[in-house]
């Protein structure tokens, strides 16, 4: 069996790798873009370099040719790789199956109705294409002995992009998915200025400023790489707190697979209060001062 | 002047979904409702078609045959679409992003001289962000995601497109598909004039000219397993609920 990564991040290839391994006993990674492949994680490795004024989304084409022995593509959940994913996929007469939360002897578990409902599936026949995140695989390690990476030459495909321009998103600086203590935000905070609060406990206990999506896409009060649960981010911090957070389930489901879960909302009947472990009724602007004074 | 279709998925509306004592998801109360995230592709089909001038939206949808309802379909046509399409059939019932793609590509086919299929970021249940990409490939054409703005002078699109690092602006040769997010059009509401005149736009409703086989085997729909909680809740007002509270806190970090 023959497993076939494709990712844009050298860090993903490299859980990407580790989790091919638990699948395939010959694995082969690709990394399209501006990183390298990293030694070690694979038994053969290749690398697109995307010209100017290609996208990335295009080295479906330049990859289409080492799919032939291949039985399973794993792949980065980024827009760019899916792009790449579904062409490879579409060429091949599949579909893939996107952002797996677990792949077990082939069957795949990802989120229905974002979260409502857990699904499982697997291809029916021919190569089976997933995406997963590099938690997907719990704590495998990547093993292999390659040393730099085959770089491949750029086939163009007929109806090819044209970029015209890329700028860097200037990001808030603190990525959640590596953060041990995540605080998150919610629509309990009734002014953008109270959200200080918040960062004077995140700073306290060197934690990460979440939110709900509301407070990003609703009130622009925090980044929208920041929201946490569905369509945004998928955490599981060992401690997670959070503050003016109703605990619906489209903001829950990206935030119940954390350690220790703690709360804090003025409203007693608020579902958090069902899905936290430690939970204080209370207005934040009381509480929250007091919680960080007490740490 | 453009032409430009929006495909959209019906789907069980999530709030009516029930979940049995066994862990099973009961649909059967659900209502047919627009993917959510397709509501914002409608929208900004019908503002580039008015920027656009002279252009025409046809709403696209692909599904079982409870889609064919009388109410959702006034919901799609009041959003700013002149025209709806739809493949109500059991046999297209649960389709894969593969499977979905050759139905749509079909049908595009027969309506002809298509210049944009827009499609929403990612579908309420299985948000599998592939019918978009896979499209294009069906019809041979350029295929963009991640779509937070875009417009289109002779024969290329220009959009401007949001990724997890960077913000790309890209050109694709005109007919092609993009995938929108939702940042790029509110929704509008309509209003009962809009739902009066709906009525009497052209819905065009059909079977599939052929089955088209889905490659994924779905095993198990259930809820998630919920994560046993200790749910030791206090007022923040009761003695030593606070310290209690940062006790627990300093313990887990």
């Amino acid at each position: 069996m023959k497993a076939f990564v494709i990712a844009e991040h050298a860090e993903a290839a490299s859980a990407l790798a580790a989790g091919a391994r638990t699948l395939a006993d010959e694995v082969a990674v690709a990394v399209v873009g501006s990183e390298q492949v990293p030694a070690n994680i694979a038994d053969a490795a290749y690398h697109v370099a995307v010209p100017e004024g290609a996208a990335a989304d295009d080295a479906a084409a330049t990859l289409e040719a080492l799919l032939d022995d291949v039985q399973v593509v794993i792949a980065e959940p980024v827009r760019h790789v899916k792009s790449i994913v579904g062409k490879l996929a579409a060429a091949k007469g599949a579909s893939v199956i996107t952002d797996c939360l677990s792949i077990e002897d082939g069957v795949a578990t990802s989120m229905y109705f974002g979260g409502v409902g857990q699904i499982r599936r697997k291809a029916k026949s021919g190569i089976a294409f997933y995406t997963a995140g590099a938690g997907s695989f719990g704590d495998a390690q990547p093993s292999g002995s390659n040393a730099g990476a085959e770089e491949l030459s750029w086939v163009a495909p007929a109806a090819a992009l044209k970029l015209v321009s890329s700028e860097p998103i200037q990001k808030s600086g603190v990525d959640l998915n590596k953060s041990d203590v995540v605080v998150a935000a919610g629509r309990g905070f009734s002014e953008e200025a109270d959200l200080d609060l918040a960062r004077a406990l995140c700073d306290k206990i060197g934690a990460g400023l979440g939110c709900s999506r509301p407070l990003a896409e609703g009130a622009g009060w925090m980044p929208s790489e920041t929201y946490i649960g569905v369509s945004g981010l998928m955490l599981s911090p060992k401690v997670y707190i959070a503050a003016g957070i109703s605990g619906q389930m489209q903001h829950m489901v990206g935030a119940n697979r954390s350690g220790t879960v703690f709360a804090i909302n003025k409203d007693q009947n608020a579902p958090i209060f069902k899905q936290c472990d430690y939970g204080l009724v209370g207005d934040l602007k009381d509480v929250l001062p007091k919680i960080t004074e007490a740490l | 002047m453009m032409n430009i279709v929006v495909a959209i998925k019906v789907v069980p509306d999530d709030q009516d979904i029930q979940i049995s004592a066994a862990g099973e998801l009961d649909m059967s109360k659900a209502h047919q409702t627009i993917s959510a995230y397709d509501l914002n592709a409608i929208e900004a089909a019908a503002q580039l078609a008015q920027a656009v001038g002279d252009s025409k939206v046809i709403a696209l949808a692909v599904g079982g045959s409870a889609i064919d309802e009388s109410k959702l379909k006034k919901n799609i046509l009041a959003r700013g679409a002149e025209e709806l399409v739809m493949i109500a059939d059991d046999a297209c019932a649960d389709l894969d992003a593969h499977a979905t793609a050759t139905v749509l590509a079909a049908e595009l086919a027969k309506i002809g001289d298509v210049d944009l299929v827009v499609c929403g970021d990612g579908s309420a249940d299985n948000y599998a962000q592939q019918v978009d990409v896979q499209l294009a490939c069906k019809m041979g054409v350029a295929s963009v995601n991640g779509v937070v703005e875009m417009s289109a002078a002779g024969s290329t699109l220009t959009a401007k497109r949001k990724l997890e690092d960077v913000i790309e602006t890209v050109e694709a040769q005109l007919p092609c598909v993009v995938a929108v997010t939702p940042d790029i059009a509110l929704p509008r509401i309509p209003g009962m004039r809009d739902i009066l005149a709906a009525g009497k736009k052209p819905m065009n409703v059909g079977a599939a000219d052929a089955a088209a086989e889905t490659c994924l085997e779905t095993i198990e729909i259930k809820a998630p397993e919920a994560t046993e909680r200790k749910q030791e809740v206090s007022n923040a007002s009761d003695d030593g609920a606070i310290d209690a509270f940062v006790a627990a806190l300093k313990a887990a970090l």
